[in-house]
């Protein structure tokens, strides 16, 4: 480890639960090196998760940090940035607790296009209970409520995201460090909500049940699978099928942000409540 | 809101039924405004200084929402209509760590959607008030028909052992004022705190005069809104708050914690906690507990009674008066925590108690538990989505005395 991160480490919290071969690390190292290089002070700077791998995140980082309920680190984040608007907001989540069973809050917050910056940890499965399906999980994969192989097609949470309204879309690989830390970067400097899919490894509760139980070789595997917007867009569904497409996908840096509407409109509506008599010349 | 006058208060209701005119096709009065159930939640709010409302339409509660929206950017406070129930109350703890205060208002449906949640709020001490409008359930019921169906859910909806303030609102000028007492319960125990009215409280229009407003307006030294404040009295009991942003940059968590904030495993540690959390509500029962007692010490039928039920309970202590019969009342705005002494020393005083409520005997079976050993608690219940009348309660009373005198 190296010592910069320390900074923001609790580190006599470690060791940390994860797994071995986890990319849970690797992504909460990026996102701690993005802090550090956008001199993001503790005092103004909250970290809300909600429940799961990824969320136990909040656990080890020490900046005001908020392990929320299951699904709901966005709606509370949505009050603490409401409540403290020159606050830097960061929401942990992971597949489950962000597209499953908090689907409806993030595909709002991005429609309020609220300057909060969402790193979603996608790992296709639940690893905390131990290997249940869930709405990233490929057609096919094996989980234990898919022993047969499962039957449902996953979402696109970069394509769902930028379609429901947030003006930063980005995706990365816990196979490509710098690359994530600069979108990680780019997110939370955005103005607007800004949504980061972290595609990571999860050797022991998805590898082991579908033949990838190796972490360097899953870490290999989105190296080889990915793919920039650039080349992806030449070629065909049938090309892309399977294949990780990663880099900024979507960025609108003129979209209205939420509190900044929400503000210039409760001045206006305190102005009028300060000065009655001029409605009634009206 | 210590230094609001009245004619603040005045002008701030006239502002909302002004704007609300077109609904209320009603005359507004200066002297004598007429004001929905509510609005004067709404009122109380505000002038208690909540800032912050998170909230999800919901017939028969929306009237709360409404208003705060249209205040809230005139005095500097924040309003947002999330996505469901469950955003609204996050988004309120969210607002709560942050050192505002947060408030949502709902009805059962919604009230059911939020209870992981509260479980959340007592678990990290964010200081809440939820208004739960009741209707008639359970499910979609009758929307708008008056239940008092959520007292348990009140009680006991979210999940684990954990403590519960419960206020019932029994008309408009409870609204207010049991608003106003619900910020400096949540604010004080650093706990939610749940303000229960039904459909009938909710929409009723009365007369919502300045002196009402004045007697029950509480005290500047009791609200504070400073971040992290805990009133000196309370110091050993509650826990110094998590506020986001201080310097102590602190961790949040709903895991059962330690005094770092962080999870422990410790078994002597989490029942410690545990207990700690029940116990800030529970040595505090006296400051608590609200009630009224009418006809003291000269009743053999005392009516217990809270909410819209309260109000006919007190209709039909006067109608007994008028027939001789000897009947005192009860009337409760603090359900939770219980009221022990309270309860236990009527109790012993009376031969009967007879608990009318909308719902098939919640609270009845919480008097009967401690109240059996002295008398007998006979349970009224009513779910037909109408209100207990005054004349029902009091021949039920006549049947009780009579049933009584024939032996």
């Amino acid at each position: 480890m190296s010592l910069e991160i320390e900074e923001f480490l609790h580190t006599e919290r470690l060791p940390h639960i994860w797994c071995p071969g986890c990319g849970n690390g690797i992504v909460t190292a990026a996102f701690l090196r993005a802090a550090l290089d956008l001199g993001l002070k503790r005092e103004s700077t909250v970290v809300v998760s909600g429940i799961g791998c990824s969320s136990r995140a909040s656990n080890y980082i020490d900046l005001g940090t908020v392990h929320s309920i299951h699904g709901r680190a966005i709606a509370v984040a949505t009050g603490i940035k409401m409540a403290r608007p020159n606050f830097t907001v960061i929401v942990l989540t992971g597949d489950g607790d962000g597209a499953a069973i908090g689907g409806n809050h993030l595909i709002h917050a991005c429609r309020r296009n609220i300057d909060l910056t969402c790193v979603l940890f996608n790992n296709q499965i639940y690893g905390m209970t131990g290997g249940q399906l869930s709405p990233t999980m490929e057609v096919g994969g094996r989980a234990t409520t898919a022993p047969h192989g499962h039957v449902e097609p996953p979402f696109d949470l970069c394509r769902l995201t930028e379609a429901a309204g947030a003006s930063f879309v980005a995706r990365g690989t816990a196979g490509h460090i710098r690359q994530l830390e600069k979108l990680i970067k780019k997110g939370i400097a955005h103005p607007g909500f800004a949504f980061i899919e972290a595609v990571v490894p999860c050797p022991t509760e998805y590898g082991r049940r579908n033949g990838t139980a190796n972490a360097p070789r899953m870490l290999d595997d989105e190296r080889t699978r990915s793919i920039s917007k650039a080349k992806a867009a030449g070629l065909s569904r049938q090309e892309l099928a399977g294949k990780i497409v990663t880099g900024i996908l979507h960025e609108d840096t003129t979209a209205p942000e939420f509190l900044q509407a929400y503000t210039a409109d409760a001045r206006a509506q305190a102005e009028e409540a300060s000065a009655p008599a001029a409605k009634e010349q009206k | 809101m210590d230094n609001r006058s009245t004619s603040a208060v005045l002008d701030s209701v006239a502002a909302m039924e002004l704007w609300h005119s077109h609904l209320l096709r009603e005359k507004i009065d200066q002297s004598s405004l007429l004001v929905q159930g509510n609005r004067a939640c709404a009122l109380g709010a505000l002038d208690a200084g909540v800032r912050f409302f998170a909230g999800y339409p919901i017939t028969p509660s929306s009237e709360i929402m409404e208003a705060m929206a249209y205040e809230l950017p005139r005095v500097g406070g924040v309003f947002v209509q999330m996505e469901d129930e469950i955003a609204s109350i996050c988004a309120c703890i969210g607002a709560s760590l942050s050192g505002w205060l947060g408030m949502t208002a709902t009805s059962g449906p919604g009230f059911s959607l939020m209870q992981e949640a509260i479980g959340y709020a007592i678990m990290v001490e964010a200081p809440l008030v939820i208004v739960d409008v009741m209707r008639e359930g359970p499910s979609t019921g009758r929307v708008s028909a008056p239940s008092q169906g959520d007292v348990m859910q009140a009680r006991w909806g979210t999940h684990g052992d954990h403590p519960a303030i419960v206020l019932a609102a029994s008309n408009v000028a409870d609204m207010y004022r049991l608003t106003m007492a619900a910020v400096r319960f949540a604010q004080r125990f650093r706990t939610p705190v749940t303000l229960l009215a039904d459909e009938v409280v909710g929409h009723m229009r009365e007369s919502f005069s300045p002196e009402l407003v004045g007697r029950y307006r509480l005290t500047s030294g009791d609200f504070d809104f400073t971040p992290g404040y805990v009133h000196p009295d309370l110091a050993r009991e509650v826990h110094p708050p998590h506020i986001l942003g201080s310097e102590a940059h602190p961790h949040v968590t709903g895991c059962t914690h330690d005094e770092t904030g962080f999870p422990t495993n410790d078994a002597k540690k989490s029942e410690r906690f545990l207990h700690e959390l029940y116990d800030k509500v529970t040595n505090h029962r006296d400051e608590l507990c609200l009630y009224d007692v009418k006809n003291e010490g000269k009743g053999r039928v005392c009516v217990v009674a809270y909410g819209s039920c309260a109000r006919s309970a007190r209709a039909a202590w006067r109608l007994a008066e008028l027939e001789g019969l000897p009947v005192e009342v009860l009337h409760l705005y603090t359900l939770f925590p219980l009221p022990i002494e309270v309860i236990q020393t009527v109790a012993r005083r009376v031969e009967f108690m007879l608990i009318p409520e909308l719902n098939l005997g919640q609270y009845a079976r919480e008097v009967r538990k401690l109240a059996e050993n002295w008398t007998t608690v006979i349970s009224m219940g009513k779910i037909d989505g109408t209100l207990i009348t005054p004349r029902e309660i009091l021949d039920q009373v006549t049947r009780l005395i009579g049933k009584y005198e024939s032996v």
